[in-house]
């Protein structure tokens, strides 16, 4: 099949109205040796067939038979209904980039409020309309970083960053010439701040910490970026949005550059994107920020509208000399993140992050009591921790998987990383906690 | 109009929190508590979709208007794409779910990669990259890598056509190349002697768009590939023009090494306002050990995702990229077979060349040939009268339909690039025909009018410069509360 809209009336028309007899005419700029026969019988499906094809795939995927625990950088949060209500609306979902700004208000003014609760959220001053994901969200933050030090060459990067997102910044950073350094872990889980003293020079152009990091800890951010400060390092901190809810700003921070993936507000898992990676900064660095930015101007008769601007930053204007190569961005991702931090709200968004914690915490607390689990680190997690088993970990998960469980990500042959959102009532973690009992 | 910051009211909500009821007696320490207030509006259920819904109408989208916008292949988004992408059993997955869990999913990567490797005459993939420019920084990684491996340092040059995507100068920037920029001829193709002229030893590749974004398809592409080849460099192919040669002529066989797609240009995944994307990448056997992570593949067992592989160029998106975009686009392809995509081309070839021929009257033709899937203008017949291409295309939005791409390639004169596809209908067309010919008409008569528009849109011209002098960026919820 096909979704083309003329049949032979009207190509016999066109063809006659440019003077050409037949299609193949019109690929004659093609060398002869290069053009291929028609296919054959291969006509496609019908969108009947075509959807029960999906389905069929769907019926293969078991996971979501599962009480899900499995974070790590994709968690299972509500989605409010309204969200796909508003991503669906076909102004929204099928418009290009807002080149022609008169005709595309609607999803321009959406990014600038995109950007207003990015700020709002993180205490920043300016923020972009988004990049990929939280992993590209700190390889872009790195380089800024670099673009504002010209003339340093090292990066210092948080051991318990997400080691996704650490892959993805070893990616970017490859054939360029910058040295990364890591930021070793004391025992409880928080970095080692004499390190930072020692390695935090002159030659450093930004540190890096995620908070909480991979393991949920809620980590010594300040005092880091405090050290950092003596010698103008850039600070990065990269964060769940959700946690901005109760736990101090990427401002209070002392952050310079606050990034992370929108995906716990409004998105769904879909097995690892769509997602929306934020970038906010300081504004003085607005003209290192990757990416769309929406400003707000008028028009001849003095009315409010928004335009993309800044765009002097940008691959179509600057070519080379860009801040990044970034093009297509997440869009209509960043709007589903902007109407659910819309309608959780101020008092909302305190709830839920309030309400991620306080599971996580109460799970976390009833496990250590459990003869045979241990509670590695002991400092304070938001809504992820690490949990140590005296079992075997493939037998642990196994136990939990026959009781359609899936425990949490294995982090090595002991222990699990387990997430624990607002989903989950206390009979299900209570239900957790017998299993648990039942293989520790 | 209002901003959402702009209508909150005191303690008005939308929000609930599942099993409220439920206490649990722990509280962050309070070092570990936020000082500053929370900044985000109040607002109720029926004020939020309000909101959004009128934003939505002051919005054109394919759905509404025709939206010509060369290079960027706007055609239908088949809801059916739409229904597929929220069945629970794709959006319920988690990416780090075990592989036994989601073995509809891995199969569905695996049967994509190799039905989009025969599209295009390739023989392995990867659909991780999120978007175009992400899929170009992939391939020029992969062919960093495989010069690294070679023991050969001193290949520090991209070589890219005046006429390309400024994603491609931008991405091998990034990737830390130098770019040579090579002229464009008068016919719109690439000259072999200026080519000859530029490779050297220090070449790494050349990003090439193919039919370019002129809508020239090369016709000494394999001399190219050729030449680039034997200076030891690789031949990297910009798939964002893909729509114009499927199953008629193959990036493969004319000699690229690497390519990208753009699955939400030529297989049709909703566009949403600027993305989300998604730019698979494709190589030969050549370039294969070198795609980025994570892998799937198969065995006796079923699908395995690799997740590290010591030849790889590593990671280049968190999980697997966007899948619920590349989802899609697979069943996209699925309902149209083989044959089907073949007859995208055709059609979409054909309505360019049509729209081509009944416009051509009214501007200046650069390349007056036979075009493929899209087609340049030069607005400039009118400039004594005071009109660019800015006003034809600001005037084109007060006759209902979105306007062409303009001042893109930067390299013509007051560039329209127009791109129909195959979609459309020849009455759609005709009517944008009709449009033009009332727009040169007013030019002629009372300029103003098309110097003042848009008039008819929810704003009239927009003061860019001003935002960028004075920028607002942000809207902050004024105390008191």
């Amino acid at each position: 099949m096909d979704f083309i809209s003329n049949k032979y009336p009207q190509i016999n028309a066109m063809l006659s109205e440019i003077g050409i007899e037949k299609i193949d005419d019109l690929f004659a700029s093609i060398p002869v040796e290069l053009r291929l026969h028609a296919p054959q019988n291969d006509d496609g499906l019908s969108e009947y067939e075509g959807l029960r094809l999906m389905e069929n795939l769907t019926a293969k995927n078991t996971f979501p038979s599962y009480e899900n625990y499995l974070g790590g950088g994709a968690y299972e949060h509500y989605i409010p209904a309204i969200v796909s209500a508003i991503t669906s609306k076909s102004e929204f979902l099928t418009s290009y980039t807002p080149y022609q700004a008169e005709a595309s208000q609607g999803m321009l003014q959406a990014i600038f409020e995109f950007q207003s609760s990015i700020c709002a959220l993180t205490g920043m001053d300016v923020a972009n309309a988004s990049v990929y994901d939280g992993a590209s969200a700190c390889a872009e933050a790195i380089l800024m970083a670099f673009r504002h030090h010209k003339n340093r060459n090292k990066i210092l990067v948080g051991q318990s960053i997400n080691p996704r997102y650490l892959a993805v910044i070893k990616t970017y950073l490859q054939c360029l010439d910058y040295q990364m350094v890591y930021i070793p872990n004391k025992k409880e889980g928080s970095i080692d701040l004499d390190f930072v003293k020692k390695e935090a020079d002159h030659t450093t152009a930004g540190i890096l910490l995620q908070n909480p990091n991979y393991f949920g800890i809620f980590d010594d951010v300040k005092a880091c970026f405090e050290i950092g400060k003596q010698e103008s390092i850039i600070g990065i901190v990269c964060a769940d949005p959700i946690v901005y809810g109760i736990a101090p700003s990427a401002r209070e921070l002392l952050a310079d550059i606050a990034v992370g993936d929108c995906q716990p507000l409004g998105l769904p898992l879909e097995f690892g994107g769509p997602y929306a990676g934020y970038m906010a900064c300081r504004q003085d660095m607005v003209r290192q920020l990757p990416g769309r930015i929406v400003g707000e101007t008028v028009d001849t008769n003095g009315e409010r509208g928004f335009v993309l601007t800044l765009q002097a930053r940008e691959q179509h204007i600057r070519r080379e000399k860009a801040t990044s190569n970034i093009c297509t961005n997440q869009a209509l991702a960043s709007l589903a993140s902007l109407v659910a931090i819309l309608w959780y709200g101020k008092e909302g968004m305190k709830k839920l992050a309030l309400a991620n914690f306080q599971r996580a915490a109460y799970l976390k607390n009833e496990l250590q009591k459990i003869s045979g689990i241990t509670i590695p680190y002991a400092r304070s997690t938001f809504n992820e921790f690490v949990v140590e088993y005296k079992t075997a970990i493939d037998i642990v998960i196994k136990h939990f998987q026959q009781k359609e469980i899936q425990p949490g990500i294995r982090l090595n042959d002991r222990s699990l990383l387990v997430a624990v959102t607002e989903t989950k009532s206390k009979a299900q973690l209570n239900r957790y906690l017998d299993v648990a009992k039942e293989i520790a | 109009m209002n901003t959402i910051f702009e209508k909150s009211q005191v303690k008005q909500r939308a929000f609930t929190i599942p099993y409220a009821s439920e206490e649990y007696p722990y509280e962050l320490p309070p070092e570990l508590q936020r000082q500053s207030p929370l900044l985000l509006p109040e607002i109720s259920e029926i004020d939020l979709m309000r909101h959004f819904s009128n934003l939505a109408q002051r919005n054109m989208g394919i759905d509404t208007n025709f939206y010509p916008l060369g290079s960027c292949t706007m055609k239908l988004n088949p809801r059916v794409n739409e229904v597929a992408a929220a069945l629970p059993g794709f959006v319920r997955t988690h990416p780090l779910a075990p592989e036994e869990t989601v073995q509809g999913n891995l199969e569905l990567i695996n049967d994509f990669i190799q039905f989009l490797c025969k599209l295009c005459g390739m023989t392995a993939g990867s659909l991780t990259p999120n978007a175009g420019a992400q899929g170009e920084f992939t391939g020029i990684q992969m062919i960093a890598a495989f010069h690294r491996q070679q023991g050969d340092f001193q290949r520090d040059e991209i070589l890219i056509p005046d006429n390309a995507h400024g994603t491609n100068p931008a991405t091998a920037a990034m990737a830390g190349f130098k770019t040579i920029s090579i002229p464009t001829n008068v016919e719109g193709d690439m000259n072999l002697n200026d080519l000859r002229h530029l490779v050297s030893n220090k070449t790494a590749g050349l990003m090439l768009t193919n039919p370019n974004t002129l809508g020239v398809f090369s016709s000494v592409i394999t001399d190219i590939a050729k030449i680039i080849h034997d200076a030891g460099g690789f031949l990297y192919y910009d798939g964002a023009n893909l729509n114009s040669i499927m199953n008629i002529a193959q990036p493969g066989k004319m000699g690229f090494d690497v390519m990208h797609i753009n699955l939400h240009k030529t297989f049709s995944t909703p566009h949403g306002g600027g993305g989300p994307g998604s730019g698979p990448v494709l190589c030969n056997d050549i370039l294969k050990p070198f795609l980025p992570l994570p892998q799937v593949y198969k065995d006796r067992s079923g699908y395995h995702v690799k997740w590290e592989d010591p030849t790889s160029i590593g990671q280049v998106a968190t999980f697997h990229g966007n899948f619920g975009i590349y989802l899609r686009a697979y069943l996209y392809a699925k309902l149209h077979g083989n044959y089907g995509l073949r007859r995208i081309s055709e059609m979409a070839v054909l309505n360019a060349n049509y729209l081509k021929s009944k416009i051509a009257p009214y501007f200046t033709v650069p390349f007056p040939q036979t075009c493929m899937h899209e087609f340049v203008v030069q607005a400039d017949n009118y400039l004594d009268k005071g009109v660019g291409a800015l006003d034809i295309a600001k005037r084109i939005l007060d006759y209902g339909m979105h306007a062409p791409t303009i001042y893109f390639p930067l390299i013509i004169k007051e560039c329209m690039l127009i791109e129909p596809t195959e979609s459309e209908s020849k009455a759609t067309l005709d009517r944008f025909i009709q449009i033009i010919e009332a727009i040169t008409f007013e030019i002629n008569g009372d300029p103003s009018v098309v110097k003042n528009a848009p008039q008819c849109t929810p704003v009239t011209r927009l003061d860019e410069v001003r935002a960028a002098k004075q920028p607002i960026l942000k809207h902050i919820l004024t105390e008191p509360f």
